[in-house]
Formats: structure tokens, sequence, C-alpha cells
């Protein structure tokens, strides 16, 4: 499989990015969700600090994945109704403008709680806002509002998915599978 | 006693008995920081007193006392707050105070050295205060140093004990302007 996209098939660089981030964000809502429950502590301080790197890391792939997109025009869709196209772009915009929001919206809640951000402990990200409970608490309304709406947007991306394989059967799914024939 | 020696005792004597001055947490900030999840953050005591006696002809006497209520410690996280309050960390109701003690000074390149004793949860460990001294308009502007292992004093208990999320060293900072007294 070439690295770069065919016009039927995606590349092997956009595939990994597209799966990788999809196999993180499961981690990392499953993270945010278990340690959200637990009480304060040493084990909800741990994977805290887990889900924030985790986040980071999103972060990064996000960053990549938009500048590799930049540089590696994703092949034409099937063809399909015009407000079935519209929709499939603004969730794909929508559902990149999330890879950003949550993790910023995390980092800027850290920050604000005076909990700063390390990734893996390696390195200690900056502060771009000052310790203040109230803007901590908006950070973190607003990151729980966009977790909703990444699962109702990722709903609407899997579901697509399968119209278009099992019921249009236009092969779209193939497009970020591995395959011989590009 | 002859009248030269007189007057050479004289001469000393202001010098021999520096002038008591006093700072509490309204003449400046007593601040730590210390290591969590591998991003260091910062926090501050509300209420303190610090007492200096201090001739810099006359290094080997004097003493400088500071008094820390450790219920005072806020990190701007209130649940963070309540854990280094608790059993686990200062355990502030049965040892309400930090205290320092040091009885001489030692000259340490362009500022001074304080080796005294700190007491914290009821463990006195001998630590050094490193601190310079600069004329304010009619206080004495005191900014130092110290840096302590809090496992020594038994901060951290139980789940705390262990530093791969909360590391031992912590780093004090003051910066202080110290009133005469009376």
């Amino acid at each position: 499989m070439p690295a770069r996209n065919s016009s039927f098939r995606y590349g092997w660089v956009a595939q990994i990015l597209h799966w990788a981030i999809l196999a993180f964000l499961i981690l990392q809502v499953a993270l945010g969700k278990i340690a959200h429950e637990l009480p304060v502590g040493l084990e909800r301080l741990a994977l805290m600090s887990r889900h924030k790197s985790v986040g980071i890391t999103i972060l990064a792939l996000a960053v990549i994945r938009l500048a590799w997109r930049w540089i590696d025009r994703p092949p034409a869709p099937p063809s399909m109704p015009r407000w079935q196209a519209i929709g499939a772009s603004l969730n794909h915009w929508a559902l990149y403008a999330l890879l950003f929001a949550l993790p910023v919206t995390g980092w800027l809640m850290s920050s604000a709680a005076n909990r700063p951000v390390s990734w893996f402990g390696l390195a200690q990200l900056p502060d771009f806002v000052a310790p203040d409970v109230g803007l901590k608490d908006v950070f973190e309304e607003t990151h729980e509002l966009l977790v909703n709406v990444l699962f109702v947007l990722v709903a609407l991306h899997v579901a697509a998915t399968l119209k278009h394989q099992f019921i249009d059967r236009d092969g779209l799914l193939l497009r970020m599978l591995p395959g011989r024939r590009s | 006693m002859r009248p030269s020696a007189l007057a050479l005792v004289l001469a000393l004597c202001p010098a021999a008995h520096a002038e008591l001055r006093q700072a509490d947490q309204s003449d400046g900030r007593l601040e730590f920081s210390a290591i969590q999840a591998g991003a260091k953050f910062t926090g501050a005591f509300a209420r303190f007193r610090v007492a200096l006696d201090f001739d810099p002809a006359q290094p080997a006497s004097g003493r400088l006392d500071v008094t820390v209520e450790v219920a005072s410690i806020d990190t701007l996280d209130s649940e963070r707050d309540e854990i280094l309050r608790g059993a686990d960390f200062f355990q502030a109701k049965q040892h309400p105070q930090a205290v320092f003690h040091a009885g001489r000074f030692e000259r340490a390149g362009n500022g001074w050295r304080a080796p005294g004793d700190l007491t914290i949860r009821g463990v006195t460990k001998p630590i050094p205060v490193m601190f310079t001294l600069a004329p304010g308009a009619s206080a004495l502007v005191m900014k130092g140093s110290a840096s302590l292992r809090r496992l020594a004093f038994g901060l951290g208990q139980g789940e705390w004990a262990s530093t791969e999320w909360v590391g031992d060293e912590v780093d004090i900072r003051f910066e202080l302007s110290l009133q005469p007294v009376g």
C-alpha cells in the first residue's frame, strides 16, 4: 500500500493516522470517564494525568493529520446526493475541529485548576491561562459538552459509513482499509 | 573601665544588637513549588510570621524565626488543599504550625545562609535557608529560598508515600518586607 492517497484509497499515512486517533480516542474516553468517577486520591491523579498525556498525543496526531491532509488530498468520494456530500464534509471538519478543541479545553482547564499538564512526565506544557476556579469550571463544562458532541458526530460518521458499505454498496469503507488494489 | 574602652564598647553596641524586624503575610509571600504528575505547580501559605534579628557584622549570633499556619496552605485547588491539610500530609489539626529556627548566619555568595531546624508534623530536621537582604524605603527586603524532602517530614502517608506521582522535593521561596519592631 503506498504512503500517499490514490484516486481510490487513502495511503498508509492517512490510514494509520485515522485508526491510531480512533484507538487513542477510545482509550481517552475510558480514562476520562473512569477517572471522573473515582474519589479524590492517588489513583484518580494517576489516571487523570494519563488522560492528559493521551490528550496531548491526540492533539499532536491531529496536527500531523491536518498537515498531511493538506499535503496529500483525499481521494474523491463516491458519487452521492449533494446534501449527503455537504453533510459528510461538515461532519469531517467538525470532527477535525473537535480533535483540537477537546485537548485544548482540557489543557486550559488543567492550567486554570493549577494542575499543569505534563506529557507522560517527560515534558511540562506551558500554561496559557493563570489559575482561576471560575475559568476552570467554564473549560470543564465546555470539555464535557464537546465530548458529547464528539459521540454524536462519531455515531453519524459510523452510521453513514455503514450505509455506504451495506446499502449503497459503493465500497466507501475500503478507502480507509488496507488492500492490494490501489 | 577606661574611657577609651568604654567608647569602643559604645561604638560596637548598636551593631552588636541589631534591630529586630518582623513580617507576616501582609508583607510578602511565602510560596512553594512541587511536582505533581510530572508537572511543577506553585502554592502559598496565607498565614505566617517571620522575625529576623540579624547583624551582618555579627553573623554568629542573632536569629531567624518563621512560624507557618499549615492550614492556610493554598494551592488554588480546594481538593488538593484538603488532602494537604489532612492526615496524610500536614495533619493540621494535630500539628497546626510549621516552625523554623536559626540562631546563626553564614556568608553564602552575595547573600546569607541560615542553618537551622525546621519542624513540620512533629518532625525536626536541619535545613539551611538561603537569603539576601536589600534596604527598602523603611523596610528591609528579604528574598530567599530553601528546599526540603517532604517524605523526611512524613508529608505523604500511605499511598502518598510514593514519589511516582508526587515528587519528594519541595522548593520554598519567599519575598518579604521586614518592618522594624516598635
